[in-house]
């Protein structure tokens, strides 16, 4: 490597060429620039004009009044945020069940991806397929509904417990509080199990026929099949969702913890989105429910980035 | 989030509607026709012209103002908060419960000037509460709705709270009279000994969202007090107290542990939700609970419709009873209220505040709150040689859903300045006519009339007491501004109650003691003190400015 190094052109010389490749570059290719150009606008419409709604966070916000006209009250709602006993445990909450949401999602997914991939019955894996992903296009609401329903106490689970012997009396399975991220993991699970190997199975088809047959050839069963070819083949797909949804470990959903929480989950089930509506929105203070969300944005980012620069380190696929 | 930036850059100041324009305007057409626009908070409302109904029409004729209501369709807060974003509102907001987003914004104007020069009839409704509609500064911003004319009226039914029992289980017993709750418990106790088949429910208890309030409520009223909310109010000290953590809720919640160890209980109240609650009331299973009427009207319906049908069913039907802890006096009923947090109001951005609130002015006058309660005479109500008014059983039955939207009953309720429900019309007859006896007797059918009868009264409100007089009620009408120390107190308390009630009522009786220690220790680490000078000194204020008149 050192040598080869030695043999290149003095970076001076290297600078200036790259930006007239550049501009040569930007100059070729002006109909893609333009066609990007509303997008571009779009994005800082939508994603960076509103950062300056950040400002709230620093106000005790009246609503209509102009900007000049607000009280400036500081760090205020980030003490509050962070000095009320609630929020170490809402904060604990989001990370474990980001993480629930994160691992089950991934490995159920890609196993089950990883064994759809086998079948070779292609009505059965239709079949499969389809009612699979149904879940995922049913509402939260109507998915809490169901969900309630099943763990009633006068619910099928209840029911098959019952008559298998293994409970007495019934149970109560939303009241039991730590069991809220259990039933909360298998929900999730679930509901967007089949939508979330519709990736995994498209990136399972850019690979190369012929290095199975090769394997094959080598005497390569199934799993080594699996092991080896598979599963190196979808990695890229991995490895840059896992960094995107590790930028997302802050949001945890907030659907299935509302409708699904009640009184008796309560220390397990609350959020920190449900805190915020709790006592941000539902209070109009606006300015408290900004300060969670900024916290949430720079803990996001601080991840992404740690989680990219790790990938980097690891000579792995990466979002930039 | 696009909204805060539209409210952070905009620098709008609204300017107060200039009393000129009210000055210049005396000399209009009374009949050039104009249509305002109203918006109403509350979801699930056809949105409607008012001069499309028959009442609608008939005022439209009187004052030439035609109203377009648009109903709420989705979140309150946010479509409320987009109308303070951009500082453009209809003419009229009915805003339910984001009223202090729009006080705050001073979206509506001051009505005094307008209401001092064109509204005589505004100002002899709500003559008894004038004062307290005045905001700090003076000014009243909106019409609230819930004023008492003439005499107070009770109603004939149980719309407020009361301990309800499956009528068969009454009728099983011979129809005793029960006043305490041990012995309506004891009641229920022994009906499930005597049907051991039938997998029945004892007591549910209803605990979803906001309606958590039905099951915190019950120390107060089994206390003998009505519904002020989070507070018991003495009535010779006016001192506020919170009822949260005293020795009557460990009495109640004591009780409701036996009945759950006894297996009376239904431990999926808890964590069931208002849907779940409502479907286990009409499956005949649950013979007891404690709910106000208001909320349980789909059950109740759902009951009367299948009794009509088939009168064996009668029996699932639920009867409130007036039940306390002491036996004796209890005051279930509502007395003359005022709600002050609820109303209808003219926003800076009215067209002609002027015609609107003569609209109002003519609608307050007493033939047209017989137009629009009762109806036009020959049509939906006659009346006899006495002057006392009455509708047929033909009127009834043909006064359903459809036939009220058509008509204009649902367009003009509850949601106007109007007579309070409980009010008297001056010559005597009831301004609603569901509180009117004749009509009230009409809507009985013969098992109502034979379990009133067993209990000696003619109504189900007969049986409560009446309710005692209480300037202030109910307390949790009185205004608290958004994110103040009273909103948060009540949202913390909420919470611990969520989380320890449950542990109360499930636990193992030797438990008990421990859990109401951990339960009362958190509960005390809240500014109770705070709270409770607050609500006391505002009632002082109330009772001090009815005084003062």
């Amino acid at each position: 490597m050192e040598r080869n190094v030695a043999y290149t052109e003095p970076s001076a010389t290297v600078q200036p060429s790259r930006w007239k490749r550049f501009f040569r570059l930007l100059v070729q290719q002006r109909a893609l620039v333009v066609m990007s150009v509303p997008f571009v606008i779009w994005l800082f419409i939508f994603k960076y004009l509103p950062l300056w709604g950040w400002t709230i966070a620093f106000q005790d916000f009246k609503p209509a009044r102009g900007f000049f006209d607000q009280q400036w009250v500081g760090f205020k709602h980030f003490q509050f945020l962070f000095g009320d006993e609630r929020f170490l445990r809402v904060l604990r909450n989001t990370l474990v069940m980001s993480a629930i949401n994160l691992v089950l999602g991934f490995t159920t997914a890609i196993t089950l991806a990883l064994m759809l991939n086998e079948v070779r019955q292609i009505v059965f894996k239709r079949v499969v397929q389809t009612i699979s992903y149904l879940p995922h296009f049913i509402s939260w609401v109507v998915a809490a509904g169901i969900i309630q329903s099943v763990l009633s106490t006068d619910g099928i689970v209840n029911d098959l417990l019952m008559w298998l012997g293994v409970i007495d009396d019934e149970v109560l399975f939303l009241g039991v509080g730590h069991w809220f991220w259990g039933i909360f993991g298998a929900s999730v699970v679930w509901k967007d199990l089949g939508w979330n190997t519709i990736v995994y199975l498209a990136a399972m088809t850019m690979i190369d026929p012929a290095q199975y047959e090769a394997a094959e050839m080598d005497g390569a069963g199934r799993f080594k099949r699996m092991w080896h070819i598979t599963l190196p083949g979808i990695r890229p797909v991995i490895v840059v969702l896992l960094i995107m949804n590790i930028g997302y470990l802050l949001d945890s959903g907030f659907e299935p913890q509302y409708l699904l929480g009640n009184g008796m989950n309560i220390d397990y089930s609350e959020n920190l989105d449900i805190f915020v509506l709790k006592y941000g929105i539902n209070m109009g203070n606006f300015s408290l429910s900004v300060a969670a969300s900024m916290f949430k944005t720079v803990v996001s980012f601080i991840l992404l980035f740690a989680a990219n620069h790790i990938a980097k380190r690891l000579g792995q696929a990466r979002l930039y | 989030m696009l909204a805060s930036v539209a409210a952070a850059c905009s620098d709008n100041k609204q300017e107060p509607v200039p009393s000129s324009q009210a000055e210049n305007s005396p000399s209009e057409q009374p009949l050039d026709k104009v249509t305002f626009r109203i918006f109403n908070g509350v979801a699930g409302e056809k949105d409607v012209n008012t001069n499309e109904t028959r009442i609608g029409k008939i005022l439209e004729e009187q004052t030439g103002v035609n109203f377009k209501i648009e109903h709420l369709v989705g979140d309150l807060n946010a479509k409320v908060g987009t109308m303070v974003a951009a500082n453009e509102y209809p003419d009229v907001i009915i805003p339910d419960a984001a009223i202090n987003q729009l006080l705050n914004a001073g979206a509506f104007i001051d009505l005094n000037p307008l209401i001092e020069k064109y509204g005589p009839n505004i100002k002899r409704v709500f003559q008894p509460y004038y004062n307290r509609m005045k905001a700090k500064d003076g000014g009243i911003y909106f019409l609230p709705f819930s004023t008492v004319v003439n005499k107070y009226i009770p109603d004939p039914n149980i719309n407020q709270g009361g301990f309800w029992v499956q009528r068969r289980v009454l009728e099983w017993a011979g129809y005793p009279k029960i006043r305490k709750v041990d012995e309506y418990f004891k009641l229920i106790e022994d009906f499930i000994k005597a049907h051991p088949n039938e997998k029945l429910t004892g007591f549910v208890a209803l605990t979803h969202d906001w309606r958590f309030f039905a099951t915190t409520n019950v120390p107060n009223h089994l206390a003998g007090y009505p519904n002020d909310g989070e507070v018991m109010v003495d009535m010779q000290t006016h001192e506020a107290k919170i009822y949260a953590g005293t020795e009557y809720e460990k009495r109640w919640f004591k009780m409701l542990n036996e009945i759950n160890n006894k297996g009376l209980f239904d431990k999926s109240s808890f964590v069931d939700n208002y849907d779940q609650y409502i479907a286990k009331l009409t499956s005949h299973k649950v013979l007891g609970f404690f709910d106000y009427g208001w909320q349980i009207g789909s059950a109740q319906n759902v009951l009367s419709d299948a009794a009509k049908a088939d009168p064996s069913q009668d029996g699932y039907r639920y009867f409130a009873l007036p039940v306390t802890f002491h036996g004796g006096k209890d005051q279930y009923l509502d007395p003359p209220g005022f709600v002050n947090n609820r109303g209808f109001g003219i926003t800076v951005s009215a067209k002609d505040p002027v015609r609107i609130i003569k609209f109002i002015d003519n609608l307050l006058k007493e033939e047209n709150q017989i137009l629009v309660k009762w109806g036009v005479e020959g049509e939906t109500y006659l009346k006899d040689e006495k002057g006392r008014m009455y509708r047929t059983q033909e009127m009834i039955d043909k006064m359903d859903k459809k036939f009220n939207e058509d008509y204009g009953f649902s367009v003009f309720d509850w949601d106007w300045p109007h007579f309070g429900t409980n009010s008297t019309l001056s010559n005597g007859n009831a301004a609603s006519p569901g509180l009117q006896p004749e009509v009230f007797q009409l809507s009985l059918t013969e098992p109502d009339k034979k379990i009133l009868s067993a209990y000696g009264v003619k109504t189900y409100s007969e049986l409560f007491t009446p309710p005692d007089e209480r300037p202030w009620f109910p307390a949790w009408g009185i205004q608290k501004e958004q994110g103040s120390p009273q909103q948060i107190f009540e949202a913390k308390k909420t919470e611990i109650q969520r989380k320890y009630i449950p542990e109360l009522v499930l636990s193992t009786p030797d438990k008990f003691e421990n859990v109401w220690t951990r339960y009362t220790t958190e509960l005390n680490k809240l500014d109770i003190a705070g709270y409770e000078k607050w609500y006391t000194e505002r009632i002082k204020e109330i009772v001090a400015k009815v005084k003062g008149q």
